[in-house]
């Protein structure tokens, strides 16, 4: 490398790093902002309510088929692997335990980072790219609290809830393949489900689902409101806020799986 | 509705730019920008696409920050006016956007509406559809109530959003690029002058 590449070299990488936390400052400030909005009267209630309705109830029929089939499909491909040793009795416990530790937080989550974070940037983004969120900023309403605030509240609020139907349903498509396999009855199905689900296990499960609504949330909203360029601004937030939202759930369900198994474990 | 009147003396300016200066990279749009517009007046900004009048109205009404220089309307500063203050100052002039700006996931009456129920929270249901009706009618598109933004003409989507604009009965009127897509016989009857108009 000549000496004359070097300094070229440095000032990409310190560009670079830079950019990266210029775009970690806008993130803090943006969060910070919501945090603020949030607490500060007066507050957008009926907005709120539309926005869970419109993130809650429109996602509810996808996550209840998908929790269904996942649960009768899970529980028909593991039957054959437990009969090997003998321990199909297990197999309530081992889909009770796939279902809740795991699948309904990150499914519930990554569907809604495909469904509801997607909506959430392309139509905050076509409202930045066509003037509506000035429009209400010299109407005098806060944008900010109107927009922003409510849809991540709602996400974080429904997220959870849609991940406890995920559950339920995905355990009742369990138990129809146990039912019609076995003829087990309803009850015995589900006290042995939750024999080895403990209230750590559906807390953590809760604080994972609380976390992934946030991050939907806040990266939807987020792409949306710095949307630019037109219509190719708003396809590039609407894409943005689902890549960056599931990427970003891959990492917290590992973190948070690692730290409850560090605290369980003392 | 109630229609709070700033008590500026007449001889003072509604609007006063003192130097303003504006500029996005290297892109100097604004440079040392002086004006003056009294009560009564009509001011037109005329100029070449890119030339900053858009920059400058919503410079007028807090939207941008200007890189120097004073902006005083009704008697406020606006350059150091607070987020809550702002908004209070905002009630009182209206803007007209370029491109209408219409929230298009509501209709029409819902558009109008939805200025006075976040700004006058103590009118009754009756009233707020009487003050959408009235201007409603001001701009001649009655029949429009119910339709949603997208199914009307861009002429159309213009005098709904500066119907919007009226119903909170502005000091002030700023109106970007107000003639594009009117029909060249209605504008004379869409654009009632307030105290200021740019």
């Amino acid at each position: 490398m000549s000496s004359l590449e070097e300094p070229r070299e440095k000032h990409i990488l310190s560009r670079g790093l830079d950019e990266a936390f210029m775009r970690l400052y806008r993130v803090a400030g943006f969060i910070g902002r919501f945090f603020k909005e949030m607490v500060r009267p007066p507050y957008e209630i009926n907005e709120i309510i539309r926005q869970c309705y419109e993130v809650g109830y429109r996602s509810l029929m996808l996550i209840c088929m998908t929790a269904f089939i996942t649960g009768l499909v899970f529980t028909k491909q593991s039957r054959p692997s437990l009969s090997e040793f003998g321990a199909t009795s297990w197999l309530p416990s081992l889909v009770a335990i796939a279902i809740i530790k795991a699948l309904a937080p990150l499914v519930t989550a990554l569907i809604c980072a495909g469904k509801v974070g997607s909506n959430i940037g392309a139509e905050l983004g076509s409202m930045k790219v066509t003037e509506q969120i000035e429009a209400m900023e010299v109407s005098a309403t806060n944008p900010f609290k109107y927009l922003v605030v409510s849809r991540i509240m709602a996400t974080t609020i429904m997220i959870p809830i849609l991940m406890c139907f995920f559950g339920g349903i995905g355990l009742f498509g369990s138990y129809v393949d146990v039912h019609l396999s076995e003829n087990t009855s309803f009850i015995l199905f589900f006290e042995a489900a939750f024999e080895k689900i403990t209230f750590a296990d559906i807390y953590t499960s809760v604080v994972k689902a609380v976390v992934f609504g946030f991050t939907i949330g806040t990266v939807g909203c987020m792409q949306g409101y710095k949307a630019s360029q037109g219509t190719v601004g708003v396809g590039r937030a609407a894409n943005a806020s689902v890549v960056i939202s599931m990427f970003l759930i891959f990492i917290e369900e590992i973190t948070i799986v690692q730290i409850s198994n560090t605290l369980r474990a003392l | 509705m109630d229609h709070q009147h700033s008590h500026l003396p007449t001889d003072q300016p509604v609007i006063s730019l003192r130097d303003v200066y504006k500029a996005f990279g290297s892109n100097r749009v604004l440079q040392g920008v002086s004006l003056d517009v009294f009560s009564g007046e009509n001011v037109v900004v005329l100029g070449r696409s890119g030339t900053g009048k858009s920059v400058l109205i919503k410079i007028i009404s807090g939207m941008l920050p200007p890189d120097a220089g004073t902006i005083t309307v009704l008697g406020e500063d606006v350059t150091v006016l607070g987020e809550r203050d702002l908004r209070a100052l905002r009630l009182k002039i209206g803007f007209s956007f370029q491109s209408s700006a219409l929230y298009d996931s509501m209709t029409v009456r819902e558009n109008l509406e939805f200025p006075l129920v976040r700004n006058k929270r103590q009118l009754t249901r009756k009233e707020i559809l009487r003050a959408v009706a009235t201007v409603l009618d001001a701009v001649g598109l009655s029949q429009t109530m119910d339709q949603l933004p997208s199914e009307l003409s861009g002429g159309q989507r213009k005098r709904i959003g500066i119907a919007r604009t009226l119903i909170l009965r502005p000091e002030i009127m700023l109106y970007d690029e107000p003639t594009a897509a009117l029909d060249p016989h209605r504008d004379k009857r869409t654009y009632p002058a307030g105290a200021g108009t740019i």
